[in-house]
């Protein structure tokens, strides 16, 4: 337990800022659209909003409900977003990962982009319930872990300094957790989890870096992988993923967040990304890189899992 | 018929039922999440959150075989799954929003096609519903002419009351024979007065005019702005207890396998898509026009009712906000 309100006083504004600097741009011109966040009806929510008019940009927030990784809206996944010329985004630390990666992947051009960054103390875990204090207990894991509440390298960033917390990281503990289990062990507990999926692909639909436009697990001519909800086809769709995300992921946990089925989506993906770094000493970050480790070969490489 | 049963002797006609074989399907904790499924014993029944899918899984389940088949040689057999084979259930524990829409669902599953798989099941099992003394701001039952304490669905329905128990009420010949072969553990109404409903705060829609407005907006610029965001998934649908629809595919080998039905939704881009490539709902915002089109108008159109009871299940798992109350609402505006 960890019911110690965590200081968001700076949301309000940040909130002022960020139409300011929306109401700025989309008067310049210099953007088309600003992808954002917006209060909606209950107490305490917000949704992701897409604004073309400087008039709308006092419809523009940023608060503790704003968890959403804005990144998928500029994916080509997402066709109904406006595209020409550039468009803002308003990016937390954490999701500036994703934004850098997708530039690696030649999905988005930095020239494109206008990054409206944002000073964050945090964000809830769970949106089921918006109107909850942001606390130790109901801030989201990854924020425990953040190392980025000020983000880096964008347009611009509204002056305020957020006050964090020091909170005990919840996805190492978890993960260490899991490697002190016998493979045996280990499997019952993933056995378990996954058998609870119902493919709704939450999961894949808000994930920045499944932009494929068709999904390998979607296919039915021929089928690739069971498309049902049963153990077989759930364990298959849950490795493809973490196997095409390895690398890739940005730790965002926004897959993880949506699951309705509570499934703990992000140890996997974060798994992935300790392996990453053990075997090819890669690390997914602020860098832009043209190629991650699995997609090219370097004859220094680990070899000794060639039998 | 009006009767009362006290904590205990519920807890009691649970474990009585499972003992004679029955299937006892409630609310209880699935690996930490709370979802209806196979009681055990009573005292794992969780009555006090709403499970995160509805009670439709228990007639129409998630995922079901219905055939499978098998080939040796030239010996081809197949084999049917038999809905006699079903159990006799008792769901209990039901919230009136997912009640009702159990009977929303017979008549889809009636229409033309007679889906056995479905009606079986039905014919087999006495629902147990129960009223909400909590509700959050993302219940409007109300808002859609229901009510915490509506028995629509329901064979027996329970009422807590002050100083502990169930008001009870029989509404069907299943609800009365539930009552009857357990004569002992009712008791004559105690006349305690009934605990503090829960009380939804939105308003109610006037659907009358929400449809009227649908009829002739099937273009509309609005459907952009309110659908722009949504991601296309089947959160929404697959936790709805009134969304239905369905796939079917064959899995398997060519020696063995089984055809399976299992859930779908209109969601999904893959859900309109031709054999010929050609895609009538090719963007998101034609997609989500489709779930409040057949829930406030199709099917009206065809059945007479709404489509969605208000439970508030897809107001709090959409992960991107889509808040259908409030879109709701923006359309009765207009
Ligand atoms: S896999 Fe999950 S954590 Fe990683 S980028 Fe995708 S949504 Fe974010
Ligand atoms: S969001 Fe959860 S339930 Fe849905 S497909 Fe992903 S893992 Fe399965
Ligand atoms: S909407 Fe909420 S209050 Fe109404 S019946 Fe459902 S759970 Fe109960
Ligand atoms: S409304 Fe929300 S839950 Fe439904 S498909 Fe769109 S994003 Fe998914
Ligand atoms: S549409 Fe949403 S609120 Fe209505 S019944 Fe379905 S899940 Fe519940």
């Amino acid at each position: 337990m960890n019911d110690n309100p965590i200081d968001t006083t700076i949301y309000a504004a940040v909130t002022e800022a960020i139409q300011d600097e929306a109401r700025r741009i989309l008067s310049e011109g210099s953007v088309s659209a600003v992808v954002g966040y917006a209060a909606a009806r209950r107490k305490g929510s917000a949704q992701p909003v897409v604004i073309t008019q400087a008039d709308d940009a006092g419809k523009l927030i940023f608060s503790a409900a704003c968890v959403n990784n804005l990144a998928v809206y500029l994916t080509k996944a997402k066709k109904e977003i406006p595209k020409a010329g550039k468009i803002g985004i308003v990016v937390k630390g954490c999701d500036l990962k994703a934004l850098v990666g997708l530039m690696g992947e030649s999905q988005l051009k930095r020239e494109e982009l206008y990054l409206i960054g944002v000073p964050c103390a945090g964000v809830l875990a769970s949106t089921a319930q918006p109107a909850r204090e942001l606390t130790g207990d109901t801030i989201a894991p990854k924020c425990r872990e953040c190392d980025n509440h000020l983000p880096q390298g964008c347009d611009f960033v509204p002056d305020q300094r957020p006050v964090t917390l020091e909170l005990a990281g919840k996805y190492s503990a978890e993960i260490a957790r899991l490697e002190a289990m016998t493979p045996a062990e280990r499997w019952a507990y993933w056995k378990e989890q996954f058998k609870k999926c119902i493919k709704c692909y939450a999961c894949r639909q808000v994930c920045p870096f499944c932009f494929c436009e068709q999904c390998l697990c979607d296919r039915n001519k021929p089928q690739m992988v069971e498309t049902t909800p049963r153990p077989a086809g759930n364990t298959a769709w849950h490795i493809v993923r973490a196997m095409h995300l390895a690398g890739r992921c940005a730790g965002c946990a926004e897959c993880e967040r949506v699951c309705p089925m509570d499934i703990p989506l992000n140890l996997l993906n974060r798994k992935m990304a300790k392996e990453l770094k053990e075997l090819y000493d890669y690390e997914a970050g602020f860098e832009v890189r043209e190629k991650g480790p699995l997609a090219m070969y370097d004859e220094k490489d680990d070899q000794s899992f060639i039998k | 018929m009006q009767k009362f049963i006290s904590q205990q002797n519920l807890g009691r006609l649970l474990d009585k039922l499972i003992a004679d074989g029955k299937r006892v399907i409630a609310p209880r904790m699935d690996a930490g999440t709370p979802l209806y499924g196979p009681l055990a014993d009573a005292a794992g029944i969780v009555l006090d959150q709403l499970p995160r899918r509805s009670a439709k899984e228990t007639f129409f389940p998630v995922c079901e075989d219905i055939m499978s088949y098998g080939k040796e040689g030239q010996q081809v057999t197949l084999r049917d799954v038999s809905p006699a084979s079903f159990p006799e259930t008792i769901l209990v524990g039901v919230r009136p929003c997912d009640a009702a829409a159990i009977p929303v669902l017979d008549a889809v599953f009636s229409w033309d096609y007679q889906d056995e798989f479905f009606l079986e099941r039905r014919r087999r099992t006495t629902i147990v519903g129960l009223a909400c003394t909590q509700a959050d701001d993302a219940c409007f039952c109300t808002a859609v002419g229901l009510s915490p304490a509506a028995p629509k669905g329901s064979d027996l329905f329970l009422t807590p009351v002050e100083g502990g128990g169930y008001a009870c009420e029989t509404f069907t010949g299943k609800g009365e024979a539930l009552v009857n072969n357990h004569g002992e553990l009712f008791a004559e109404p105690n006349g305690a007065p009934a605990l503090p409903l829960a009380e939804p705060q939105t308003e109610k829609f006037d659907l009358k005019k929400v449809k009227a407005w649908l009829d002739d907006h099937f273009e509309d610029p609005a459907w952009d702005s309110i659908a722009v965001r949504c991601i296309g998934c089947g959160a929404c649908a697959f936790l709805c207890p009134a969304c239905h629809c369905f796939d079917i595919v064959d899995e398997g080998t060519e020696k063995a396998g089984k055809r399976r039905k299992s859930w779908d939704a209109c969601g999904f881009w893959k859900f309109t898509h031709h054999a010929s490539g050609h895609n009538p709902r090719d963007l998101q915002p034609k997609r989500y026009r489709n779930r409040i089109m057949h829930k406030f108008k199709y099917y009206d159109d065809k059945f007479g009712q709404t489509l969605c009871t208000g439970c508030g299940r897809c107001i709090r798992f959409c992960p991107v906000g889509i808040d259908i109350a409030a879109i709701v609402d923006e359309i009765s505006k207009k």
